[in-house]
């Protein structure tokens, strides 16, 4: 009872006009940064941070939150009308939508992609608002050595499920979980590869990372595309709407994207990409015209385009409850968290379930928002494709600019950016994902804390790691994560191998 | 693939630095028992781990295909190069120069390369950007930004530091 009194308290807190006000601003800079090329919702949100200082916190988080919800609608607009996706997340939604623009169903694409976004985006929210709180109790039971473990797994999961190689997945990660370390150890007070540098006692700023890896670097490769040619934008005309029969057909990929992207989203790793690309393979497979995918098929949009907004619903959920993220954005989501002196997880709930819940319930009314946004405003948004690439690259450095100088006033700093805008650049050329770089950096403070302080507990037993049952699974299952991209095609290999023996 | 055996020898020469710089840190055994050098060397012996993962991987492709690359025009390394050099000179005198005026020329320059033609519209552009971006965000938001005009012997100092960055970019690219 005191649960849904909290729940609907949170409504009380998202319906004040200043947090509904954020929530629109939020909204409404998440489909500009989804629509724009060379800006996501991670750098986005990053540049935000250090603007935000100083303000009411859960209308900081409503607004970034919205960011990170609002970027998925906008992403999809790029996808279908100049076949560019903003976001690894929209890529499959261009694979039909940009055929269906070609058709002159653009304005069909881009409402389906709406009305699927809302309406999964609204399921994932439910889907949120039930499993938070089960789960929120279970997180409350762990100790250092369950959390190492937990943090392990995350890693693990991440490091193997982005990108086309654990290998290098898994570099990603250890790079980050480096990085982590410069600094003065929190522990024993000693500098650590600081090399004699001051700013950097205090570490490697996050911020500053994330703003070089997915600003910066982000604008390099977008100058590249931009040096070797350009996209055609296709003008949108037509109504926006669908037929009768372009709405029955995609009602199902909509549930069905749905729940795939929901429960992808809560898991490490998987996240929205894996999601939309499973939800359109699911589609192809029942569909009755599976030949006739990628030449316009409406259901190719509605599954995935549900898929990614269902999925950053359920990438919330580990985020609040277990103050683990799974993804390159919310891991920047946490980053502000941490920034405002909060520390998301299960204690939140009950330390500030105003916070929580008016963030959760924020996300109702911030998907509402956006359906208006996306549907009769879709026109106004359609025109910043129109700004000259030179231009708005060029904007978007001189906004990192002010992103990174914002944060501590230092110069070195800003060049430590470009450093990373480099190092960022050069990774994507060679395949180096980086999302698992930024997650790891954002846990790894406190993972070798709940190491080192397990290891106390224990008296430098290692055996503590193995000391309970939730552990084991975790280990076990990071473990799985590691192995899995390595025996999943061995296997595969060895069935067709018997079933030819068979046959 | 020759890119990621490079990748492979990189991260064990980047262990080897890890691991050297790990064992610089002074080590005073109080309070946990691990200290500050247990985690990071966990890391390192991981970070060699993924480098023989990934020579394993770099095996397995190399066996499935040999087929040439073909070589790719590299002009746009030109243009990042020349982009990252520009970036960081107006990083260096942001302080010093102002943040209008580095601001605006800044973003004129890189307009006119990425943009070419449209100097009206580029220089509009660039001035509404500069001064509307300062009083949104140093006046309405309180922001942390460079003063707008800088005071004229800063602006000097500014001028040395962009000679000094200009001096040493050029003996970085042209000499040693």
């Amino acid at each position: 009872m005191d649960t849904l009194g909290h729940i609907l308290n949170g409504f009380n807190v998202a319906l004040m006009p200043i947090n509904l006000w954020y929530t629109f601003l939020g909204c409404f800079m998440g489909t500009i940064i989804g629509i724009l090329p060379g800006i996501g919702p991670a750098a986005g949100i990053g540049l935000l941070i250090p603007i935000t200082f100083g303000m009411d916190p859960t209308s900081a988080l409503i607004m970034m939150a919205g960011i990170y919800y609002g970027a998925m609608y906008g992403g999809s607009t790029t996808s279908i009308l100049i076949n560019t996706p903003g976001e690894a997340s929209s890529v499959m939604t261009a694979l039909d939508g940009y055929q269906m623009a070609k058709n002159g169903r653009a304005g069909a694409a881009l409402a389906v992609s709406a009305i699927a976004s809302f309406l999964a985006g609204t399921l994932g929210i439910v889907a949120l608002t039930l499993l938070a709180i089960p789960l929120a109790a279970i997180a409350l039971k762990f100790g250092p050595a369950e959390y190492f473990c937990l943090m392990l797994f995350a890693l693990a999961a991440v490091s193997s499920l982005t990108g086309k190689s654990a290998a290098k997945g898994l570099l990603s990660t250890l790079l980050g979980l480096m990085v982590a370390t410069v600094g003065i150890d929190l522990q024993s007070g000693q500098p650590r590869y600081t090399m004699g540098v001051p700013e950097l006692q205090d570490g490697v700023g996050f911020l500053i990372v994330v703003v070089g890896m997915f600003a910066i670097g982000e604008v390099f490769s977008n100058l590249e595309d931009h040096v070797k040619g350009k996209a055609e934008i296709i003008r949108l005309h037509g109504r926006l709407w669908l037929t009768r029969e372009e709405w029955r057909r995609s009602i199902m990929p909509i549930v069905r994207g749905g729940l795939i992207g929901f429960f992808k989203g809560v898991l490490p790793g998987a996240g929205a990409t894996i999601a939309t690309m499973l939800s359109y393979t699911v589609e192809k497979r029942v569909s009755k015209h599976p030949e006739k995918f990628g030449t316009g098929m409406i259901e190719g949009v509605a599954g995935p385009e549900a898929a990614n907004n269902a999925a950053t619903c359920g990438a919330m959920v580990p985020l609040l409850t277990l103050g683990i993220p799974g993804s390159g954005a919310t891991a920047v989501l946490m980053g502000a968290f941490i920034m405002y002196g909060i520390q998301p997880g299960p204690l939140l709930f009950e330390k500030r379930p105003d916070l929580v819940w008016g963030l959760i319930d924020s996300m109702y009314i911030g998907n509402i928002m956006l359906l208006i946004l996306n549907l009769p405003l879709i026109g106004l948004f359609v025109r910043i494709l129109y700004i000259p690439t030179g231009i708005l690259l060029s904007l978007i450095l001189a906004i990192s600019a002010i992103g990174v100088y914002a944060i501590n006033g230092n110069t070195l700093e800003l060049q430590m950016a470009l450093m990373f805008g480099v190092i960022g650049y050069v990774f994507r050329k060679i395949d180096i994902p980086l999302a698992p770089m930024v997650l790891a950096l954002v846990l790894g403070g406190i993972m070798e804390q709940s190491f080192r302080q397990a290891m106390t507990i224990s008296g430098a037993d290692p055996r503590v790691f193995v000391g309970s049952g939730i552990s084991i699974t975790l280990l076990v299952l990071a473990v799985v994560m590691v192995l899995l991209p390595v025996v999943l095609p061995r296997l595969r290999k060895l069935k067709e191998g018997t079933e030819n023996l068979e046959s | 693939m020759l890119t990621d055996r490079i990748i492979c020898a990189l991260t064990l020469l980047l262990a080897a630095v890890y691991f050297y710089a790990t064992a610089q840190i002074p080590a005073l055994e109080i309070g946990d028992p691990l200290g500050p050098k247990a985690f990071p060397i966990l890391l390192g012996i991981a970070l060699i781990a993924a480098a023989v993962l990934l020579f394993i991987e770099t095996l397995k492709k190399g066996r499935g295909s040999r087929a040439e690359v073909p070589r790719e025009n590299l002009r746009h390394l030109w243009f990042i190069g020349g982009v990252t050099l520009w970036t960081a000179l107006y990083f260096s005198v942001f302080e010093r120069a102002g943040y209008l005026g580095a601001t605006t020329i800044f973003l004129i320059v890189l307009m006119a390369v990425f943009n070419r033609g449209k100097w009206r519209a580029n220089t509009l552009t660039a001035v509404l950007f500069a001064v509307g971006s300062y009083v949104l965000f140093a006046k309405v938001l309180g922001v942390m930004l460079p003063k707008g005009v800088p005071p004229i012997e800063s602006l000097s100092s500014a001028v040395d530091a962009a000679w000094t960055f200009a001096a040493s970019a050029a003996a970085g690219v042209f000499g040693r």
